[in-house]
């Protein structure tokens, strides 16, 4: 379980990206988070993960602090924790296993993974991992010459090599074409429900937060402004965390139907 | 002193008038600056107009140049010799910077790591390999192994900031990645930063190796090992027709060196520069790579 | 699982036999060139031991800040830099024109004047040191036109990749007027460049200061005559001295150089 207590991150140039958070998640949840750009979305994800240190107040997963977590414990308590990012950060020149084994950096000894003689364990998870999001046949190409949105499955591939117990998603289809945003949700949401992985993902298009959200937690200026299931969701909802009208930008497809 | 357009009674804007007189006074410097420093070097007119002519007389009488004697005389094997000591020596500041280089950029190395190995870097930097082979040669004695350490201690200060500089233009979402893996600082050197800079890394690295064949080729004249000595011993003597032997072998080998180096370099980086999302680094690549040029020492 | 089949799992590619060729090439030729050089694992820890150390301490600063035996030639060194950098970069500019297949007259000129240069450039700059000296006489005037050689060929190198790279259009233009090859370069490509060249002179000026302690070494003036002659008396203490002192001269034309430069582009 993720406990968020009135937790507040104030960036060093004074800018205070959440103010005073109180969320709880259980576990296997799959929850979406919507806000403004600088609403405190990337934020809440990289607190959690202890990226972005918090300023005050207290973030616990299954009991463990994070907030002043240091070296070894902060990296345990990540290993524990895979992210997947609007850009992907995949380390282009080299394969698609070779970036999904680094997701097993924590677990494996240094030297091994210095010299790139991953254990065949891990590589077995690696494998795994990829077979689960679909794209094995691509184990040894290299990370660049995949589209886009098969490069983000292989970033899922790679949190998924963590074995995680938590899954933070930071816009991961704000780069791709609406069909392959699809693909990639529906993957997510299908981890979600296979694994029982708690599921937390910032998007910035509002239909496909309420096509594939279960539960939505909105936020504005820093502050959590709602937090419900996603069935008790309107266009109201959404105006009143955006502080504005519903624009077209806002929506991933406007003439397409959806699938799925 | 009005830098920017003022408009004149007919209307028009008026001249900027501060450029024109900065340029002056700069001119003026450069003016007094050089005819200080010609007087200074006792440049008189008939040295002047001599000197052409003296060069032009010593040119003239190394041709034609004596290759049957240079070879007798083993100078082939002196103009390779200074070729291994170049390799050697940019081996050694190669396999020794790059580590410093993660110590001293500032996007991977906290301030108080990364100041003073910069520091370190500049002051290498600024010891020319002569200088170093001199101090080293009554240590290691003469020959080529105290010309492979001087040219290789003196690489770790070129090489060093080289590879600082393309360590701090990478993109730092891998770093991030890796990092929110659990990853430790040096998986996240070797698997988010090393990848993207091999490629401009070992192209610096055969720039240098370039450079530092010329650089074995003048150490040779303080006893250093290669050909050096040989182009000092045959001018000693005089011996025009051996120096052309010498000059001219040394030549066409470090032409055939930088012509094979540059072919190389330029597949390294194109090679890497095929990934569509690097877009950035390949731009970066060229930039560093354009900087490099020219960097003589 | 209601998803797509599985698919098979790729085998792992190996290394081609070319890979393997140049990695134990370049392994054999390291070895060979390392027995060649006389490589000596034991360096790494005996020169620290060295008692020629203590040779070079205590620096005699008296000595070493003394006008006549070390101020003076380190003037000559400065001296010898500018008229260097001028002369050298003075040629390079047209040179590079005419290099260049953007601005080049034709193209004979180009092909010969790139030859010319690339010969040039294979020659370490010391040997065109040593060459001088013997035809002109030791002193800071060989010393001069050798750096001049060496400046002529970076800032060439340096230069004339700015102006393969200029913007062709002002040229395009200004050939369309119909003017003659020389206002036509002055007016269409000359302002494009210009802040360059003078950025890269300032740099081939830092770069002539340090060349020119080390041209002294073979005789052709400057400061690093002094450093030779102290080396052969042995007096490395002095020598450390004149090095240290050098070293902050560089440092400061060094900050002053980049200074100018970032006002410049």
């Amino acid at each position: 379980m993720i406990r968020f207590s009135d937790v507040s991150v104030t960036y060093r140039g004074g800018v205070q990206a959440l103010r005073n958070v109180d969320l709880r998640i259980d576990d296997g949840e799959f929850v979406v988070i919507v806000g403004l750009s600088g609403a405190g979305k990337s934020t809440l994800l990289r607190a959690l993960n202890g990226l972005v240190p918090a300023t005050s107040g207290s973030i616990t997963i299954d009991g463990t602090e994070v907030v002043g977590a240091q070296s070894a414990e902060l990296r345990a308590i990540r290993s524990r924790i895979g992210m997947i990012f609007q850009t992907f950060n995949l380390v282009n020149r080299t394969s698609v296993l070779n970036n999904v084994l680094m997701g097993r950096l924590a677990s494996v000894p240094a030297w091994r993974s210095t010299i790139g003689l991953w254990p065949a364990t891990d590589t077995e998870i690696a494998m795994q991992a990829l077979e689960r999001v679909g794209i094995v046949e691509k184990a040894y190409v290299r990370a660049a010459d995949l589209s886009g949105g098969q490069q983000q499955r292989v970033g899922i591939a790679r949190a998924l090599a963590q074995e995680p117990s938590v899954m933070l998603a930071d816009e991961p289809v704000a780069a791709l074409d609406p069909v392959t945003s699809r693909q990639v949700m529906g993957d997510l949401r299908r981890i979600n429900r296979e694994l029982g992985i708690t599921t937390l993902v910032n998007l910035h298009f509002l239909d496909l937060a309420r096509e594939f959200g279960r539960r939505l937690v909105g936020l504005r200026d820093g502050e959590v402004v709602f937090d419900g299931d996603i069935a008790d969701v309107t266009d109201e909802t959404f105006r009143d965390i955006y502080g504005r009208a519903i624009t077209d930008d806002d929506l991933l497809a406007v003439d397409d139907e959806p699938t799925g | 002193m009005a830098t920017g357009p003022t408009t004149g009674t007919d209307g028009r804007p008026a001249a900027p008038t501060g450029t024109a007189r900065r340029r002056l006074a700069m001119g003026a410097l450069l003016v007094l600056a050089v005819g200080w420093s010609i007087t200074g070097l006792e440049v008189t007119v008939d040295r002047l107009l001599g000197a052409p002519g003296d060069a032009w007389d010593i040119f003239r009488r190394m041709f034609p140049p004596a290759f049957a004697e240079a070879a007798e005389r083993g100078v082939v094997g002196k103009v390779f010799e200074s070729v291994h000591i170049a390799w050697i020596g940019t081996l050694i500041g190669a396999l020794a910077s790059l580590p410093l280089a993660f110590l001293a950029a500032g996007n991977v190395a906290p301030a108080w790591v990364r100041v003073p190995v910069r520091q370190l870097f500049n002051v290498i930097r600024a010891v020319p390999e002569l200088i170093l082979a001199m101090i080293l040669i009554p240590i290691t004695g003469l020959g080529p192994w105290a010309g492979a350490l001087a040219i290789g201690v003196h690489s770790i200060g070129t090489l060093g900031k080289w590879a600082t500089e393309a360590i701090e233009g990478i993109d730092e979402g891998p770093l991030e990645a890796v990092a929110a893996t659990g990853g430790r600082w040096a998986s996240s050197m070797r698997w988010g930063v090393l990848p993207q800079i091999l490629p401009v890394v070992t192209s610096q690295w055969l720039f240098r190796f370039e450079i530092n064949v010329r650089a074995s080729a003048v150490l040779g004249m303080i006893g250093a090992g290669g050909v050096g000595s040989e182009l000092v011993s045959q001018l000693v003597f005089r011996n025009f027709p051996a120096v052309g032997a010498v000059l001219l072998m040394t030549i066409v080998v470090v032409l055939a060196i930088d012509t094979v180096s540059a072919a190389v370099r330029r597949r390294i980086i194109r090679g890497a520069g095929r990934a569509p999302g690097d877009v950035v680094g390949g731009d970066r690549n060229a930039a560093v790579l354009v900087d490099l040029t020219g960097i003589g020492r | 699982m209601n998803g797509p089949t599985v698919a098979a799992r790729p085998t792992r590619p190996r290394p081609g036999a070319r890979t393997w060729v140049i990695v134990g090439v370049l392994i054999t030729y390291t070895v060979f060139a390392g027995r060649q050089v006389g490589f000596d694992i034991s360096t790494f820890w005996n020169v620290w031991s060295n008692p020629l150390w203590e040779k070079f301490w205590p620096v005699p600063w008296d000595w070493v800040l003394d006008w006549h035996n070390v101020l003076d030639p380190l003037l000559e060194t400065f001296q010898i830099a500018v008229v260097a950098t001028l002369v050298g970069c003075g040629l390079a500019l047209p040179l590079a024109f005419i290099m260049s297949p953007l601005t080049s007259p034709n193209r004979l000129t180009m092909i010969v004047s790139r030859s010319v240069m690339n010969v040039v450039r294979a020659v370490p700059d010391l040997f065109w040191a040593k060459l001088l000296v013997t035809a002109v006489g030791i002193g800071a005037f060989a010393g001069s036109w050798a750096l001049s050689v060496f400046s002529l060929a970076v800032m060439v190198k340096l230069f004339s990749e700015t102006v393969d790279g200029a913007d062709p259009r002002p040229l395009e233009a200004a050939r369309a007027t119909g003017g003659r090859h020389l206002p036509v370069i002055r007016t269409g490509v000359l302002p494009t460049v210009l802040p360059e060249y003078v950025a890269y002179g300032l740099y081939v000026f830092e770069l002539n200061i340090r060349a020119s302690v080390v041209l002294g070494l073979v005789g052709a003036g400057g400061i690093g005559r002094v450093i030779e002659a102290q080396r052969q008396y042995f007096r490395f203490d002095r020598v450390l001295g004149i090095l240290l002192l050098v070293f902050v001269v560089v440092i400061v034309i060094e900050q002053v150089s980049v200074a100018v430069r970032k006002r410049l582009v």
